[in-house]
């Protein structure tokens, strides 16, 4: 039994629209595996599928051996999934520390709901905050409003707040998008940082990006699958170049 | 007492509880009070978790009443009546914040007014317990608190203890969560939290806190008028909780006091004191979005920020 990410045949159809249709790919433990095509290729349609924001019409998403489409969002980072958002997602009115908080009290205490200590009596959330702060280059700015931060910075903290409580799955979707040339590079720099310590989906527009970085790549055209394989071979694949390069260059 | 608020705060709850009984009778000071603890309370929703309820004045009430008709009714010591209403206004919250929480925004708003509605009129209609529309009088204040300044210390000691308890709340891991799904619902469900969940213990805590300032209430006056529950009180709430300002914890309380002397002194002299209840809230609103506390809190930042610039200066030239 695999214990990375599969998705098998995952469809979603919205009335006759057939946003992604009869989607599978497998992702083992440890690996990067990218899902690319241009826009409106289903890819973020496929996301939120994968994420538990929509319910697949057919077909099923497994992590680790569990049936994960169908959960609720809220139920994944029990099963050691974290996420980031395509629009940063951060919690504008807590400082930089405390949007960190939110995430790693979740991993520590679970879904107990506690209200007879301080927020921030617990030595290891604290601890794991500043690890994790630490890791993006945030540190200096811990207690900082989060608002305050330029925005690429503002990028760096939404991913702080999915890696801090040490995922096992980690789903990015579109983590550039955005941005400028040098935060996009800050960016796909600390992704190829986390590599192999995590399995990691990535769900991006620009394939230059994600051709250095990726170990699999899975090529999304007008809602199903064009192609599979390695960065090489999805370079050489005509199929692709004429879909997607050939239509960009 | 002095780690849980900070020292402007501190200083606003003594001045408060230390000069409101000079300035207003003890009676009315004690209102302010109570008043003060329900718009704390419904703050926990409105600026701690982002859910405007407009539904307040139906747990004021269920507090107020409950504690009214145990007394009157059944012979109750106000030492049992009140907590006994406290927890009813908690499991009354409860049950209808199973309803409400489901839905956010305007569709809240609009639920928690209804529910405010249809308990207003069994209030209304079920005149041999509330009364109806005479309210619910002759609720006695036990004997050791019965002269206005024993009861206005009793008052304080519930202000305080309410405070620092719904302090300790917000302070709390579920209060930085409920400030989490404020501020990004979709990215604290994301993290693993229960947005839902969340929201209903607000709601239970809102509920309960705002039923205990109801329950003093009744013993305020000695009576529970009709009006407490009304749906134009939950608008009241709501109003001296904005005008205090939401982004603060102590905030509601100058509003509670502020809607208290406006109804007390502006009321003598003219009729319509509520227009410039309604003037006074449009100002806030357009110009003053924090209220009376955050505008103290830019003062006071301008003047340090102004002194700090001036020591910077000198520390300059001295170099």
């Amino acid at each position: 039994m695999s214990t990375g990410l599969e998705c098998i045949s995952v469809s979603k159809h919205f009335g006759a629209v057939k946003a992604v249709n009869d989607v599978s790919f497998q992702v083992p433990p440890g690996a990067l595996h990218t899902v690319i095509g241009p826009n409106g290729a289903g890819k973020t349609t496929l996301f939120n599928c994968i994420t538990s924001e929509l319910k697949p019409t057919s077909g099923e998403v497994r992590f680790a051996g569990h049936v994960i489409s169908g959960c609720r969002p809220h139920e994944l980072p029990a099963f050691g999934i974290a996420r980031s958002f395509q629009r940063t997602s951060i919690f504008s009115n807590l400082t930089v520390a405390q949007n960190v908080w939110v995430s790693a009290f979740r991993a520590f205490a679970g879904t107990r709901v506690e209200v007879l200590r301080p927020a921030d009596a617990h030595p290891e959330v604290t601890e794991t905050i500043y690890q994790t702060l630490e890791e993006v280059g945030l540190a200096r700015y811990a207690d900082a409003p989060a608002t305050e931060l330029a925005h690429g910075d503002q990028r760096l903290l939404d991913f702080a707040i999915a890696l801090a409580p040490k995922p096992k799955l980690l789903l990015l979707d579109e983590p550039t998008a955005g941005l400028s040339r040098s935060d996009t590079q800050r960016v796909m720099h600390l992704i190829e940082g986390l590599k192999s310590r995590y399995t990691i989906v990535l769900i991006e527009h620009k394939m230059d990006v994600v051709m250095k970085i990726s170990d699999r790549i899975t090529v999304m055209y007008f809602g199903e699958v064009l192609a599979e394989g390695t960065p090489e071979e999805i370079r050489a694949n005509p199929r692709v170049r004429e879909a997607y390069l050939g239509r960009r260059a | 007492m002095q780690k849980l608020f900070s020292l402007p705060s501190l200083i606003v709850i003594v001045l408060l509880i230390v000069a409101l009984p000079f300035v207003q009778r003890p009676v009315v000071a004690a209102e302010v009070l109570t008043l003060g603890i329900a718009a704390v309370a419904t703050n926990l929703l409105l600026g701690y978790t982002g859910m405007l309820s407009f539904g307040q004045a139906l747990f004021f009430g269920v507090g107020a009443y409950c504690a009214g008709i145990l007394t009157t009714k059944f012979g109750f010591s106000a030492f049992l009546a009140i907590p006994a209403a406290m927890l009813f206004s908690a499991v009354a919250a409860f049950l209808i914040g199973l309803v409400c929480v489901r839905r956010s925004g305007l569709y809240f708003i609009m639920i928690t007014f209804a529910f405010n509605q249809m308990v207003f009129f069994i209030a209304y209609s079920w005149t041999t317990m509330t009364g109806g529309e005479d309210g619910l009088p002759g609720v006695r204040r036990p004997s050791i608190i019965d002269d206005q300044w024993s009861f206005y210390i009793f008052t304080v000691l519930v202000f305080v203890s309410a405070l620092c308890v719904m302090k300790l709340f917000v302070n709390s891991p579920t209060g930085r969560i409920l400030q989490a799904i404020r501020d990004n619902p979709d990215r604290a469900a994301a993290t693993g939290h229960d947005v839902g969940r969340y929201k209903l213990i607000a709601f239970v805590m809102a509920g309960m806190f705002t039923g205990l300032a109801g329950a003093i209430f009744a013993f305020v006056f000695g009576i529970v008028p009709i009006d407490k529950i009304d749906w134009r009180f939950s608008g009241d709430i709501v109003f001296m909780t904005l005008l205090g300002g939401s982004g603060s914890f102590i905030g509601p309380v100058i509003g509670a006091a502020f809607y208290t002397w406006l109804q007390e002194t502006v009321s003598q002299y003219w009729d319509r004191w509520p227009m410039i209840l309604g003037i006074v809230f449009a100002l806030v609103v357009l110009f003053f979005r924090t209220g009376i506390a955050g505008m103290a809190e830019l003062v006071a930042g301008k003047l340090t920020h102004r002194r700090g610039a001036a020591k910077a200066k000198q520390m300059e030239a001295g170099s």
